[in-house]
């Protein structure tokens, strides 16, 4: 279960926060809604470790082998035999390796981003437009089994 | 009234005066939207009866076959150049006073990027076998040539194009959900469709704030690259004036150039008609201004090598052309060198002057209209006169081109307008964010300004 509070103002959701922690919540259970991004800490913590950015290097990666796998196949299959020159030339296939590998890698930092965000976000979730307004909304996650997470905690320290 | 009340009300300001433009469309707003449909439509005609009559009917024409159309996919290119790069750069170095630039800048090059990919489908000719270009199993028993600098072209804007889209909505996203939670009906359902369900969660705003600094990262590249090959298309030709080693970086200097122009003229007529004054101030003008300047004098330094390398070396072929352009086509050389150079380089090393939108909206229109001749005088006459005497020609473009080429600047200011009613043109969440994190701190005897930072 989720549960939502609506502040006014940072201070008063900072101290909400510090209060929820105090009692014995975990930073896990308590997120913040904000319109506008505040500092790491400020009031939740994130965890900082991210791993979309290696679905934007798979990306890449494949998007270079996908390009290259254009140019030299096409070449390779309709060959154009210009003077001595190579059939698959360096010059052309670098160049669509590199826009093909660039246009996979942001559509991979695109794709890793909504991922690990969670989004497009499928089921309900707790939320008051008042956020949009400037409010912050402080939200809490409750574990099923009729015990909150915080007893829990609270108990086993 | 509590200091609370004062934070939340002054949100709630802020994202009234920033979502001004999305309000219901005034009488003026839908005429100027007609007159550009009317242009757009004439553009259109004047590409269908070409595509019916054939090319004869546009000014191209032995040596010369490349034209206005070319002309303007370079010019096009080149404005889209900045935008996404002006606001990468700025966001990459956390400078500020970006923050109500960035939205424009960015849908300014995707629109142009989109108006610039279809310049060369209408060079083409036979318009309808534009496919021929897409590789993709078929029974013609022919794939493109890759060899090509076409090939090179289509890979790249398409590249780009869907790059910056990408990017301008990753922008967009958390403003979609302001603009959700304040709009009802089927206006709510596709900004909410939109959104994806942002919330702003901290986990949220930690992930986009990566995504966002990695797409930045990741575009500037594609965007020099985009403007290189257009160079290159050029400049791997064996045609005198265009065979030459300092064409990418000058096209690229020429790029951020107009882009640059182009933002100041767009931040200008934003401020005016959305009454945006408390958040595009003069301290923007005066920083874009001196971003300008810089650009302009690269690309006096671009051009003054190039030229000096061809008097200096004084190769035949190379300076006839130069001596062609400059004798023919003077007014156009005097105007591209003032307008390029003189003007901003004189005007914009004055703060008073940077600081002055009258002067800024003269110098940023001047450089684009310089902008768009330099992309003919580098066409055009090179082409008039190549190795072979005989097959010197000249050129002037026809009335179809030119309604083709009034009709895409239509087409971009409508797509820009279209936007500007439907999404926000000023990066709301940016701006509340400077907010938020700004105070006036006590330092000695007086109290400084001061934005709080955390890394």
């Amino acid at each position: 279960m989720e549960i939502l509070g609506i502040f006014r103002d940072i201070e008063s959701a900072a101290k909400a926060v510090a209060g929820l922690v105090r009692v014995g919540f975990t930073e896990d259970q308590i997120d913040s809604l904000t319109s506008v991004p505040y500092p790491e800490g400020a009031l939740v913590r994130t965890k900082q470790s991210s791993w979309f950015r290696w679905l934007a290097l798979t990306g890449g990666l494949s998007g270079a082998l996908a390009g290259f796998v254009l140019v030299a196949g096409t070449a390779s299959l309709y060959p154009v035999q210009t003077g001595d020159k190579p059939i698959i030339a360096i010059y052309p296939t670098a160049i669509i390796c590199f826009e093909v590998g660039m246009l996979f890698a942001i559509i991979g930092t695109m794709v890793g981003m909504f991922l690990e965000m969670g989004l497009p976000a499928l089921n309900k979730r707790v939320y008051d437009p008042a956020v949009a307004e400037g409010c912050i909304g402080i939200s809490l996650t409750i574990h099923g089994g009729g015990r909150c997470g915080a007893l829990h905690a609270g108990s086993s320290d | 009234m509590s200091d609370a009340e004062v934070t939340v009300k002054s949100a709630t300001r802020v994202n009234d005066e920033l979502l001004s433009s999305l309000r219901p469309p005034t009488l003026a707003w839908y005429l100027l939207a007609f007159f550009l449909g009317v242009v757009v439509a004439c553009g259109l005609a004047a590409f269908t009866w070409q595509m019916m009559n054939g090319m004869y009917v546009t000014g191209k024409n032995r040596p010369v076959m490349w034209g206005f159309y070319i002309t303007g996919f370079v010019f096009w290119v080149g404005l889209s150049h900045s935008g996404t790069m002006v606001s990468s750069i700025l966001r990459l170095s956390r400078a500020n006073w970006r923050r109500p630039i960035l939205r424009a800048a960015e849908a300014m090059t995707v629109f142009s990027i989109t108006v610039a990919g279809l310049f060369p489908l209408i060079h083409l000719g036979r318009n309808w076998t534009f496919f021929y270009m897409i590789p993709y199993p078929n029974q013609r028993g022919l794939w493109p040539n890759f060899r090509s600098p076409l090939l090179w072209d289509m890979t790249a804007i398409t590249a780009y194009i869907i790059g910056s889209s990408l990017f301008l909505y990753l922008g967009l996203l958390p403003d979609l959900a302001v603009v959700r939670d304040r709009t009802t009906g089927w206006r709510h359902k596709m900004y909410a469709v939109l959104a994806m369900g942002w919330r702003g969660s901290a986990h949220e705003w930690s992930v986009y704030h990566k995504a966002s600094t990695l797409m930045a990262a990741l575009i500037i590249p594609v965007a020099v690259s985009v403007h290189s090959i257009v160079a290159w298309d050029f400049a791997v030709t064996v045609v005198p004036g265009w065979h030459s080693t300092i064409f990418p970086p000058y096209f690229v200097i020429g790029a951020i150039l107009s882009g640059v122009a182009a933002v100041i003229t767009l931040m200008i007529t934003i401020r005016k008609v959305f009454h945006l004054e408390d958040y595009l101030t003069p301290l923007h003008f005066d920083n874009m201004g001196k971003l300008l300047l810089v650009i302009s004098l690269l690309w006096t330094y671009a051009y003054f090598v190039e030229v000096q390398i061809t008097w200096y070396a004084h190769e035949p072929i190379e300076w006839e052309v130069f001596s062609f352009l400059s004798s023919r086509y003077t007014p156009q050389l005097l105007i591209m060198l003032v307008g390029n150079s003189l003007l901003p380089i004189i005007f914009l090393c004055f703060k008073k002057l940077r600081r002055s939108i009258g002067v800024m909206l003269v110098v940023s229109l001047w450089v684009n209209v310089a902008m768009f001749i330099e992309r003919f005088l580098i066409i055009v006459p090179t082409l008039s006169h190549k190795n072979m005497p005989f097959a010197w020609g000249s050129y002037s473009p026809s009335l179809v081109e030119t309604l083709v080429n009034l009709g895409a600047l239509a087409g971009f200011v409508l797509l820009f307008i279209l936007f500007a009613k439907f999404f926000p043109i000023v990066a709301i969440s940016d701006v509340r964010e400077l907010d938020v994190r700004k105070a006036e701190v006590p330092m000695g005897r007086t109290r400084v300004p001061s934005i709080a930072e955390k890394e």
